[in-house]
């Protein structure tokens, strides 16, 4: 049975990305004792899945290791992963929740030698990748994974290869009995990071997701681009495996629209124009970017990110929300539109396009299992209604990272807030 | 200039937006554009040349007052109501009820092109229509078909023998309608009746909201 | 130094049994280490193995150990042993794991093992575990300098947490831009209409609040002292001056909007109709409601609303940022008009309209009451009849000649911070790309009036904004205990500037609890070492206190450096710069490292094995080169790679010892530096590399080729052109020959 410390002095993080993991560390880092909860096997959220941000051009993995030191070096905070909040009750200063804890079928014991992965052979998708390799049932999540431990996915369990792994690891670190659990937990503050999930890009039916292969999605298109990904960073079309060096970004996939998604999701502008610098990267004047788009949303700041690739010879732009997409016998897609700066029509044979989907919330207002206001796309409101429940990140907007750590931190200062009040009301 | 047309003209003055949104069926939907193009680049009809103006344009010039432009063009007469644009708008417009809204305003104000091809069809389709109840096809076909004069007429009638064969087949064309017979309404009168009350309610409607605004 | 035993674990597991003969590392240890225990284990990290360790603390007083097993990076929590010194050999991911399994491989590999046993133990036998010094500062009151927005959120939020406030305001009165608004952008569901400001709420809330001592009309006269323990006179007009003792501060010191005179062609100061957004305000403050009327009273029926005025600008005359809020300003102000008089004309020209998050709904909320939005490039607004004509280019309709008449015109002009004194311009000459103010130009006064030696504000970033380490730590800005707020750091709306001056409040409350501790902030979070100085041997060459990337070091009146401890972030930055090497950590030192260089075998010259030293910062080379080994990418066995806090902390002694001492090479890894600088420490790298540019003098001087030091920029994703890049310079260095000093 998992054993958690908590009491209603305790601020419960749900959540394990970088707005988690910074709320929990902030609060931590001030002295409070804080449990973190994480429904992955590992920490680290969408950005570890990202290859460089804009607009430093710097990698995520980096910002990644500095927090799991902290995390590390921090015995105030304790994680729990494969877990999820299924119950919250009481009110602010005292509530309980329930967490469902999924067997990982792997102990702490783990070196991550890696020896069960090769005793077994069943794969499966590499969700780590999106989806867009295969890994081995018994598996590291990707190389930064906190905790640096093994997984054995459901999909062996019960069959001679899991008893295989199982032989194959000389520390005792697999234990196929373990069974899914609940346990119950006091804190006196909940901060909702549960984050973001990229849109749907099926249900936006002109551009034929998940029917033409070389129309992918731009998380997708981050993991083709880092050294850490499914093709070690080269830049190939997942249809015939070429290279992909005339590229279509796609803006507002989702986004700005009442068939989809209401709002702005205000990162995919910049991402966007961040994806072109990969491909300049990989091919330099060989690579072409064509970015077809409504507004370019590069604010503040960003401002002079977006006139460095406006700069770039290698990168058109066109003020236009393709029409739809299809596809010639050679499996190049073809973007059909209008370009709406006086009215120029267009059907470009691109190797590759990418969707810049918008975010939505991970897990919506509605679904969250306490009385929490959200507005109309599901991201928390603050609200005195909401008690001691906090958003951080993208569960309260559509943000960028650093708006995220922002609000991250925030989120922890509301929380500390109310559990110094029971502090001072105890003592 | 018609005399409704310059009536509307100084009504209006310089918002020409106004008078859509007041006169132009759906015509309030123009100014929720946000010019993203994918209307324009919806249309399958894009390729022919009378699209002069593609939806979003024609949103852009209403806004921005050009009124002569926009009401003598033809493009809007080139919407066959697939409906690809008013689905995939973002902003959700009807742009397709928009279209229509705005030629049937232009054609009121007489300043639609003449012998427009669309025009001349919905025209030809209203009249024969009206006269019995029902659509006279056979009619409906010749008055098309002649429209660019008699040989023009023929060559057209010949291309599409086939397509008429077939449809007599299937008794879908009756070749007696030519003369006059066919199927027809049980209450002609009733037909006309109803559709002078619709106008005389549409016409109320168009008043009251230009008072209202 | 007889309290002192040394200890080394060696582990047997991940196979490293197999793959090392373990019994020739435990002589190493023994004979070479001098440990006096030397134990193996087949599983060290796990609970029996941890349990051997601890029982020789506790029964045989093991003070230091060696711990050779895996990467420090792995089982961090396991070999955590808090009294302890802790050193870690890296034989799995420094070794095994980059290495081929092959026979021909294994002589090489079991050597590189034994060196790493060597330096493992050199090193912990060189360290002290720290304590930490918590008796440095205990003051806990936040101040808050500029009383708008995000200064007043900041202090309501840290008085909510129980701590106390001084606010400074300059200004007779509380609120700064967002008092003088009529209201302010939507902030909640369904974000269609403008809502109130929220400022009078909160000065009621001010007012009422016991924690917050407010000073109105008064500014920073002189900052003293470190986090914990700041000395701050606050200046008040027509008053005397007054000293509060504070443990943090938050700067929200905000902006100024540009001025709108320096955009004549825009019709500003032709014309009292052509307005800028504040102005704009106003009209609407005075109308409450009613129709809005322009200076000459006049009720206006038309207006135009010029996005980017004096944004954007790429001529280099103007601002080239965005300010981000003035998009959904020129919106809400639409609706001031629409809402008053639906019959206004409201017309916004813009090229992009950026409205982002629920900022959508608020366009389409202004769109649905008939403001109309063109895209398009406004080249002129001139004065015409009694209002104004805006000519511009519609790129929309591709017509140049477009032009609207109207009765006033609003220009969206954007924010300048007010973030005082760019002390990158007063002093560092090696700062790229950035100009002295030009002759004559006023010269601004300073917010924080510091008495640090580098000076008396925060580092700025370009274009003013005060700097930050951008993306992933936002709030960390060079100077501990002190952060900004606000547009000051970046043009931000008001919702932003609550969320982030909520967030500023956060870290100023923590550091002052840290400072209380003896803790390091920030990106050494809870590190108790520091650095100390054997001043005897300081020849006050004031390389330290002009270098620390964080202001920590003062000079005294003799000149010597005096070290701020709750100041200092522990990058070892002036341990590297210390020319006569006086400066150092308990667990980190000139020492600790040297040790590790002396400890590897150097072969002769005729074994044909060069050696090779890798300097590696500890937060994204030492990872890269774990994560290779992680994917088993092999890299050559001459390599000996020592993790560095910073590639600020290189003293070149190591270099110049390692070439000395007959190391054929040395690489150093380091972050990026300069404008999108990656390294941790701000400036560390970029003084690192600065002072590695003078090594080559030294290689000349000692007759040695130039490719014997190599300067690589490491980026935590080089996992697989990282070993690569070592193996090139192997080879590279196999071809120039053995070095001249083996053997000596
Ligand atoms: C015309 C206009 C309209 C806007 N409309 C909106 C809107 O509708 N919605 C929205 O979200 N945002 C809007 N904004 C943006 C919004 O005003 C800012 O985001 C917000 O006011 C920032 O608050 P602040 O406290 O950081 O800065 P400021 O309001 O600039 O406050 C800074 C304070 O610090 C004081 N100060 C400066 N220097 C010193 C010193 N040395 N010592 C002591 N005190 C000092 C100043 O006097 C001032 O009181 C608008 C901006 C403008 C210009
Ligand atoms: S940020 Fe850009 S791509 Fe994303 S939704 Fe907004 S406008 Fe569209
Ligand atoms: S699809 Fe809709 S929003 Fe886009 S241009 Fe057409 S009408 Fe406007
Ligand atoms: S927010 Fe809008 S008006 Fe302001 S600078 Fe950015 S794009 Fe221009
Ligand atoms: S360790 Fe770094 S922060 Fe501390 S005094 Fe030295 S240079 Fe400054």
């Amino acid at each position: 049975m998992t054993s958690v410390v908590a009491t209603n002095q305790t601020i419960l993080v749900v959540g394990g990305g970088i707005a988690g993991m910074t709320a929990a560390l902030e609060a931590a880092e001030t002295g409070k004792r804080v449990v973190l909860v994480e429904k992955n096997p590992w920490l680290g959220g969408r950005t570890a899945q990202l290859y460089r941000y804009f607009p430093k051009m710097c990698h995520p993995t980096c910002g990644l290791e500095i927090n799991l030191r902290r995390l590390k070096a921090n015995p105030n905070v304790q994680v729990l992963t494969l877990a999820e909040v299924t119950g919250i009750s009481g009110q602010k200063g005292d509530y309980t929740v329930t967490v469902r804890l999924k067997p990982r079928y792997v102990n702490e014991k783990c070196t991550a030698c890696g020896d069960c992965a090769q005793a077994v052979a069943t794969e499966i998708p590499d969700a780590f990748n999106y989806g867009l390799g295969k890994v081995k049932a018994a598996y590291l999540p990707h190389s930064m994974a906190y905790p640096m431990r093994y997984v054995l996915d459901p999909a062996i369990i019960g069959t001679p290869e899991a008893e295989a792994a199982r032989a194959a690891c000389k520390y005792g670190a697999i234990d196929l009995d373990q069974k899914e659990e609940v346990v119950s937990l006091k804190a006196g503050a909940i901060i909702w990071a549960t984050g973001w999930r990229p849109y749907d890009a099926a249900k936006i039916t002109p551009y034929r997701y998940g029917e033409f292969p070389n129309v992918i999605t731009n998380v997708e298109f981050e993991r083709l681009a880092d050294p850490h990904g499914p093709t070690g960073g080269r830049i190939l079309r997942p249809s015939d495996g070429r290279e992909a060096k005339n590229i279509a970004f796609i803006q507002c996939a989702g986004s700005r629209d009442e068939n989809h998604l209401r709002h702005c999701s205000r990162f995919c502008c910049m991402g966007s124009l961040k994806q072109t610098h990969y491909v300049q990267e990989k091919y330099g004047d060989e690579g072409k970017s064509t970015i077809y788009y409504i507004d370019i949303r590069a604010i503040d700041r960003f401002e002079d990110f977006y006139a460095k690739v406006r700069a770039n010879p290698n990168v058109t732009f066109i003020k236009s929300k393709v029409a739809r997409i299809s596809q010639d016998k050679d499996g190049n897609p073809v973007c059909w539109g209008v370009n709406t700066e006086g009215y120029k029509r267009y059907a470009n044979t691109h190797d590759l396009v990418v969707l810049a989907v918008g975010m939505e919330p991970e897990v919506k207002g509605v679904d969250i299992p306490a009385e929490v206001m959200s507005d109309s796309s599901g991201f928390i409101m603050a609200d005195p209604l909401n008690g001691a429940i906090f958003g951080a990140g993208c569960a309260t907007n559509a943000l960028d990272v650093n708006r995220a750590v922002q609000s991250a931190t925030a989120a922890a200062l509301r929380a500390v807030q109310v559990v110094n009040q029971i502090a001072r009301a105890e003592a | 200039m018609s005399e409704l047309n310059q009536q509307m003209a100084a009504r209006y003055k310089n918002n020409f937006l106004k008078e859509i949104e007041e006169q132009a069926e759906m015509g309030e939907w123009v100014k929720m554009c946000m010019q993203c193009g994918v209307c324009s680049g919806s249309c399958p009809t894009h390729f022919h040349p009378g699209w002069e103006h593609p939806p979003q344009e024609i949103f852009m010039m209403i806004r921005a007052g050009k009124r002569e432009e926009v009401l003598t063009s033809p493009s809007m007469w080139m919407c066959t109501s697939c409906y690809n644009c008013y689905v995939r708008c973002p902003r959700k417009l009807p742009i397709t009820h928009i279209m229509h809204g705005i030629a049937e305003y232009a054609y009121r104000l007489g300043l639609a092109p003449k012998m427009q091809p669309t025009l001349h069809l919905s025209q030809t389709f209203w009249n024969n229509c009206i006269k019995t109840g029902r659509v006279n096809e056979v009619r409906l076909t010749q008055s098309l078909y002649f429209k660019d004069g008699f040989m023009a007429g023929i060559k057209k009638g010949l291309e599409m023998k086939d397509v008429a064969l077939g449809l007599i087949k299937a008794k879908r064309l009756n070749i007696l309608e030519a003369l006059g017979f066919g199927h027809k309404c049980k209450d002609v009168q009733g037909i006309h009746r109803m559709l002078a009350k619709a106008r005389e309610l549409e016409a109320k409607r168009k008043g009251a909201k230009a008072q209202a605004a | 130094m007889s309290d002192k035993k040394h200890a080394a674990y060696i582990c047997a597991g991940c196979g490293l049994g197999e793959r090392l003969d373990i019994a020739a590392l435990e002589a190493v240890a023994k004979k070479e280490g001098k440990m006096q225990i030397v134990r193996t284990h087949p599983f060290l990290c796990s609970e029996e193995g941890v349990a051997m360790i601890r029982a020789d603390i506790e029964s045989e007083g093991v003070t230091h150990a060696a711990i050779c097993a895996c990467s420090r990076r792995a089982k961090t929590e396991a070999f955590n042993f808090p009294t302890t010194a802790i050193a870690r050999g890296n034989l799995r991911e420094g070794v095994i794991w980059v290495r081929p399994d092959t026979e021909e491989a294994r002589e090489t590999t079991q050597e590189m093992a034994e060196d790493y046993v060597r330096m493992a133990c050199a090193e912990v036998k060189a360290m002290t575990q720290p304590a930490g010094n918590p008796n440095t500062g205990m003051n806990k009151t936040l101040l808050v300098v500029g009383g708008g927005i995000s200064g007043m959120t900041a202090a309501l939020e840290a008085s909510k947490a129980g701590y106390k406030v001084v606010l400074v305001e300059k200004t007779g009165s509380l609120g700064g831009w967002a008092a003088r608004l009529h209201r302010r952008v939507p902030t909640r569901e369904p974000f269609k209409s403008p809502e109130d400001t929220g400022v009078a709420d909160m000065l009621a809330a001010i007012e009422a609040d016991p924690n917050i001592k407010v000073y109105l009309n008064a500014t920073i006269a002189k900052t003293s002292g470190a986090p914990g323990r700041f000395k701050v006179d606050i200046a008040v007009e027509s008053g005397p001056t007054v000293t509060e003792d504070i443990g943090a501060i938050v700067q929200a010191t905000g902006f100024t909007l540009y001025d709108a005179g320096k955009l004549p062609h825009l019709g500003y100061g032709k014309s009292p109709h052509v307005v800028d957004q504040a102005g704009l305000e106003a009209l609407a403050r005075a109308a409450n409601g009613g129709p809005i009327k322009r200076a000459d009273g006049k009720e206006v029926k038309s207006v135009v609303f010029v996005q980017c005025a004096g944004q954007r600008d790429a001529s280099g005359e103007h601002l080239p940022y965005c300010s981000g809020h003035c998009c959904n300003t020129s919106i809400k102000q639409a609706i001031y008009f629409k809402d008053a008089n639906p019959d206004v004309d409201a017309v916004v020209l813009y090229t992009d309209l950026r409205t982002p998050g629920n900022g959508e709904d608020f366009y389409r909320a202004a769109q649905n009451r008939g403001v109309i939005f063109s895209k398009g490039v406004v080249s002129e607004v001139v004065p015409a009849g009694d209002g104004l004509s805006v000519k511009f280019h519609d790129l929309i309709l591709d017509d140049r000649n477009a032009q609207i008449e109207a009765d006033l015109v609003v220009l969206a002009t954007g924010m300048v911070p007010n973030s005082g004194v760019n002390i990158d311009s007063l002093t560092a000459p090696q700062v790229e790309g950035q100009e002295a103010p030009a002759e004559g130009e006023v010269k601004p006064v300073s917010i924080l009036n510091l008495t640090y030696r580098q000076g008396p504000d925060i580092p700025q970033f370009k274009w003013g904004f005060t700097d930050s380490h951008f993306i992933c730590f936002p709030y960390e800005t060079r100077r501990t205990a002190i952060y900004a707020a606000g547009p000051v750091r970046r043009p931000m709306d008001i919702a932003q500037a609550i969320e982030d001056a909520t967030g500023a409040a956060m870290k100023a409350i923590q550091a002052m609890e840290n400072a209380g501790l003896g803790r390091a902030a920030h990106p050494r979070s809870g590190d108790l070492s520091f650095p100390t100085a054997r001043l005897e041997g300081c020849t006050q060459c004031k390389r330290c206190t002009v270098e620390c990337p964080f202001g920590a070091i003062d000079e005294d009146e003799k000149r010597y450096p005096v070290f701020n401890e709750s100041r200092c972030r522990r990058c070892g930055t002036c341990m590297g710069a210390c020319p006569v090497r006086v400066i150092s950590f308990e667990n980190y030192s000139v020492n600790t490292v040297g040790a590790q260089i002396k400890a590897v075998n150097i072969p002769d010259e005729f074994e044909n094995k060069p050696r090779i030293l890798i300097l590696a910062c500890e937060n994204d080379a030492y990872p890269a080169l774990d994560m290779a080994a992680l994917n088993r990418n092999c890299y050559s066995a001459y390599v000996r790679a020592i993790p560095v806090r910073c590639l600020g902390s290189v003293n070149t002694i190591w270099i110049t010892d390692a070439l000395n001492s007959g190391y054929d090479g040395v690489m150093l890894m380091g972050c990026k530096h300069g404008e999108d600088y990656q390294c941790h420490f701000v400036k560390g790298s970029e003084l690192g590399r600065y002072r590695m540019s003078k090594v080559y003098d030294t290689l000349k001087g000692m007759n040695l080729e130039p490719e014997r030091v190599l300067d690589l920029e490491v980026a935590i994703t080089d996992l697989h052109t990282l070993p690569r890049k070592i193996d090139d310079y192997v080879a590279k260095i196999q071809q120039i020959g053995p070095s001249p000093f083996k053997g000596f």
